[in-house]
């Protein structure tokens, strides 16, 4: 073992009150900063909830949000349109996503030679080092410029972003996949893409379920690919079609959020329990899925 | 470990075995395909990232990174400095900031807290990763902010005011403080949960034996934790630096958007991500449009060199300890 | 031990149903790949200046001639490069083009379409309404060099009031935007420094204060900034309850931001430019005519292409807003454009087609 071994500066035994209060203090350190940031916590979803209840009304689902003009108070409408553009996105970028990810995750996992799969895998590693904003300019560039903004390249450049998380979970999976299933299958006559596709990916099933809802969750929060690519919606209208630029959650609270109005303001805090409750739901549920399925394989072992 | 590692088939395996099957073709050039794209994006995404900003490299070169300037002479002059020192400030500030914490908070669930707390905080801090960065700027401009200017900056300018970074007293919300304490907060539940995974597979013999030789909690801690994980906490750091650097959305809302260069963190600036956020869209000349992509390249430099460290620290560690 | 079934139909087909539904999906989608907007919309962006008064033709234009108009404030910069990307029928610019910006565009014209007024809004609680305030003490504020509210400049063209010690937070616009363009062509005209050191432009180097996103940002910063100072359209000042200044014209009188002050600075120029159609009427001159003129009005402009495939419905919206729509505008301080103005749009408008 390379570890470091503790050396002799632990050892002066006296001064032993001295090391018991430095030892107090730092467990009260920590605990404090864990305190802090669930504080933090309870501070930010709280001001969403406080803030954002009063707007939660049947309208604000089942509304868009209106034009107007006057210099009177804003009659409060909805985000319907919003919560609707938001779910296509994301539903478009998971069927682009998923497909890539797992495929990407067999082949590192089952069928690569180590050497590359290690270089792919830092390839893909990288890409998800990659900023958001970067991304939404590699979309913009790449199809957006004289063609126009539409949902779908939204939804790529979100799928880019998820392809990685996909992936990597994917794999965390594959690997607790006993050999043994597949050397059983092989033996018996199988071929390779059959065992693959038949016996070691449904084990994956939860895996790849908890993957592709963390990177889901991930991408439903994301706003700075949706300003190059679907920014220019209609905002009172309901659209479905993904060759359009279609209204977006984030993308209504970025722009409600520095306005001047507070009948926004409260929508915007509406919309971002939406979110928030978005992305919680889709955390319980990712999280339920990788315990059971993590269980159900170790516990085989 | 994958099972690759184990089996290693590759292409020649699958003929050598004597009956080829389509099939297997099929699934390896498809999933090869699926893999492949990984390296396929970064050199496109590179390629096409360069081109837009050659216009702007062509003509500016390197003296764009020490040029202070965007817009000047009738929008023919542009240059990053001012960006990059933002996002220098911001991004360091907050790991300074995030630092200790995130280390606070690794200790504690991974050593000081009992199970019941643990299970019950560790999601929380999880949770708080998970608040998209929208949320954070609406809560920093409409919370945040007013919480600087009325609270928070006039008691620390009225006890820390002879520091020249906190020089002024806040007079609007936005500004370079408000960016670094919300980057801090994305960072600590990326940096903690990584951190917390170190400390508990810090091998149990170590620290009983520490414990065993008299030592207190904080002595095998700082002894024997921290110098085992040393280099998994570099990586974390580094990770969350990364995050930190590319963020643009939550940073544009409370930044202040200013290229001047101050010293003092209650006055406005801008960092690279959060300019092209505000500009990008509007950008009317083509220089300009070059410009911003300029700014993306020296992001993309930065974010790229943070990411390779980190993974390369990750995999020489994964080697030494046999941590997947 | 597991029995292992081998599951021999269902993955596998399930699979391919897949993979032929995905791509049966993906060819659609990626087909129709021109965000061609749907029969009977049309699609603009651009300017948050003349917003209010968009909306306004929005709701009336619908309820009247059955067409959808969105649009999209983005700042002037975005509407100049959405129309040149193609991305929309129509964008809106407070900001006249240049003859870069029309190459690249192009085949685009310009026309102007509204007419308003920018104003000066200030945060200074207590403190009554349209304060004076005049060209060269923004241009001082805007440089930085003029920093409380009590400067002896400020004090000096407000006899009686009590300003406090309180600094000031000059607010400017941060993304690309043609408000921007008009306020620094006025500190221009009123500031050797200014025009020498800063310059006018959609975007430029602002030595001081805070950025903000729209003319709504800028509101909104300057609503929760104590001291602070921001420039939009007088529509925005108006809707946010926000005060403003009468600031001083060249015929020396201290002039509001109302109809009646951008009716007569609107007589300062009748000369369109032959490319861009701009009228430039910041600053007019001091003689008798002009007293009650607002030095801070502008045009704003619509920008068309040429070759539009919803010519059809684009036109006669265009010429709807130049004549039935500019009886919407008093009620948000919107001048309806004079006559000259109209003809010429009018004109302009013959270029386009399908």
């Amino acid at each position: 073992m390379s570890a470091q071994v503790p050396t002799s500066d632990l050892f002066r035994s006296e001064h032993l009150r001295r090391r018991t209060i430095v030892n107090k203090t730092i467990e009260l350190l920590a605990t404090v900063a864990a305190l802090a940031a669930v504080a933090v916590l309870i501070i930010v979803v709280g001001s969403v909830v406080r803030r954002g209840w009063g707007a939660l009304n049947l309208d604000f689902f089942t509304q868009n949000q209106t034009i107007y003009s006057g210099f009177g108070p804003r009659p409060a409408s909805g985000v319907a349109n919003a919560i609707v553009g938001t779910l296509i996105i994301i539903g478009i970028a998971i069927v682009m996503a998923l497909p890539v990810g797992v495929a990407t995750a067999i082949y590192l996992n089952e069928l690569a030679p180590r050497k590359l799969a290690g270089v792919l895998t830092l390839a893909f590693d990288v890409l998800n080092g990659i900023p958001a904003i970067v991304l939404g300019i590699f979309v913009f560039v790449f199809v957006v410029v004289g063609h126009g903004q539409a949902a779908w390249k939204a939804s790529f450049a979100l799928a880019i972003l998820m392809v990685p998380l996909i992936a990597r979970s994917t794999q965390e999976v594959l690997a607790l996949v006993p050999i043994s299933m597949r050397e059983a299958s092989l033996a018996l006559g199988a071929a390779k893409w059959r065992t693959t596709i038949s016996v070691v990916l449904p084990q994956a099933v939860g895996g790849i379920v908890t993957g592709a809802t963390l990177a889901t969750a991930r991408a439903a929060g994301e706003t700075a690919p949706l300003l190059f690519t679907s920014a220019l919606y209609s905002a009172d209208t309901m659209t479905y079609d993904p060759r359009q630029p279609l209204a977006s959650i984030p993308m209504f609270i970025f722009t409600s959020a520095e306005q001047a109005d507070p009948v926004l303001h409260e929508q915007a805090w509406g919309a971002a329990a939406v979110l928030i409750g978005i992305i919680l739901i889709a955390s319980l549920i990712a999280r339920g899925f990788a315990d059971r399925s993590v269980r159900r394989l170790k516990g085989e072992r | 470990m994958t099972v690759a590692q184990e089996r290693s088939p590759g292409p020649a395996a699958l003929v050598r075995r004597g009956r080829f099957r389509p099939g297997d073709a099929v699934l390896y050039v498809v999933t090869a395909a699926a893999a492949f794209t990984g390296i396929a994006l970064l050199v496109l995404i590179s390629d096409e990232v360069l081109r837009e900003a050659w216009p702007a490299m062509q003509k500016f070169g390197l003296h764009f990174l020490t040029t202070q300037a965007w817009g000047d002479n009738n929008k023919t002059l542009f240059g990053a400095k001012s960006f990059i020192y933002g996002t220098i400030v911001t991004s360091f500030g907050a790991l300074l900031l995030a630092t200790p914490i995130s280390l606070a908070i690794a200790l504690f669930l991974s050593e000081l807290a009992p199970r019941w707390i643990r299970a019950f905080v560790a999601p929380l801090i999880e949770l708080l990763a998970a608040i998209p960065s929208v949320v954070l700027g609406l809560w920093g401009i409409l919370v945040l902010g007013p919480f600087i200017t009325g609270t928070l900056g006039p008691a620390i300018h009225g006890s820390l005011g002879w520091l020249p970074i906190f020089a002024s007293k806040p007079t609007v919300g936005s500004n370079m403080f408000a960016a670094i304490l919300i980057l801090t907060i994305m960072m600590v539940p990326i940096v903690s949960s990584i951190c917390r995974e170190l400390f508990v597979g810090v091998p149990s013999e170590l620290k009983d034996g520490a414990l065993a030789l008299g030592a207190t909690r904080w002595e095998v801690v700082r002894g024997v934790v921290f110098p085992y994980a040393r280099a998994g906490i570099a990586a974390a750091l580094i990770l969350g630096l990364g995050r930190a650097l590319g963020e643009a959305i939550a940073v544009t809302q409370v930044i202040g958007n200013n290229v001047a260069i101050h010293a003092d963190l209650f006055k406005p600036g801008d960092t690279l991500a959060s300019r092209i956020a505000g500009q990008y869209q509007g950008a009317d000349t083509a220089l300009q449009v070059a410009s911003l992509v300029y700014l993306a390249v020296i992001l993309l430099v930065f974010s790229l060199i943070a990411n390779l460290a980190a993974q390369l620290i990750v995999r020489r560690v994964a080697g030494r300890h046999q941590i997947r | 031990m597991k029995e292992i079934v081998i599951r021999r139909k269902r993955p596998l087909g399930v699979l391919s149903i897949l993979v032929v539904a995905v791509t049966a999906v993906a060819v659609s989608v990626t087909t129709g790949a021109q965000a061609r907007s749907s029969a009977d919309e049309l699609k603009g962006a651009g300017a948050t200046f003349p917003a209010p008064l968009i909306a306004a033709w929005q709701t009336n234009y619908q309820a009247q001639k059955g067409v959808k108009i969105s649009y999209n404030p983005i700042g002037s910069g975005g509407g100049i490069s959405a129309i040149s990307n193609k991305t929309v029928d129509f964008g809106a610019s407070d900001a006249p083009m240049t003859p870069d910006q029309f190459s690249k565009c192009g085949g685009c014209v310009e026309l102007p379409w509204a007419l308003s007024a920018t104003s000066v809004m200030y945060n200074l609680p207590g403190l009554p309404n349209n304060l004076h305030i005049t060209g060269p003490i923004l241009a001082g504020i805007y440089l930085g060099q003029i920093k409380k509210w009590d400067d002896s400049k400020i004090k000096a063209v407000n006899k009686g009031v009590n300003l406090p010690s309180l600094d000031i937070t000059p607010v400017y616009r941060s993304d690309s935007s043609g408000t921007s363009f008009n306020f620094t062509t006025y500190l221009n005209t009123v500031s050797k420094q200014w025009k020498s050191q800063i310059g006018r432009g959609t975007t430029v180097n602002w030595p001081a204060g805070v950025g903000a996103r729209g003319s709504s940002g800028v509101s909104g910063v300057v609503s929760r900034t104590p001291g602070g100072v921001g420039y939009a359209d007088i529509a925005y000042a108006l809707k946010n309850h926000l005060k403003f200044f009468s600031v001083q014209n060249r015929a020396k009188k201290f002039a509001r931001p109302g109809l009646a002050g951008i009716k007569a600075a609107a007589q300062a120029d009748r000369k369109f430019n032959p490319q861009s159609n701009e009228l430039s009427i910041v600053n007019p001159p001091g003689s008798k005519r002009f007293a009650r003129a607002y030095p801070i009005c502008t045009y704003t402009y619509v920008i068309l292409r040429t070759t539009s495939p919803q010519a059809a419905l684009l036109k006669p919206f265009v010429t709807w807003a130049l004549t039935t729509g500019q009886q919407y505008g008093p009620k948000l301080i919107f001048q309806p454009v004079p006559k000259y103005v109209v003809a010429k749009g009018k004109a302009t408008l013959k270029k386009v087609h399908s």
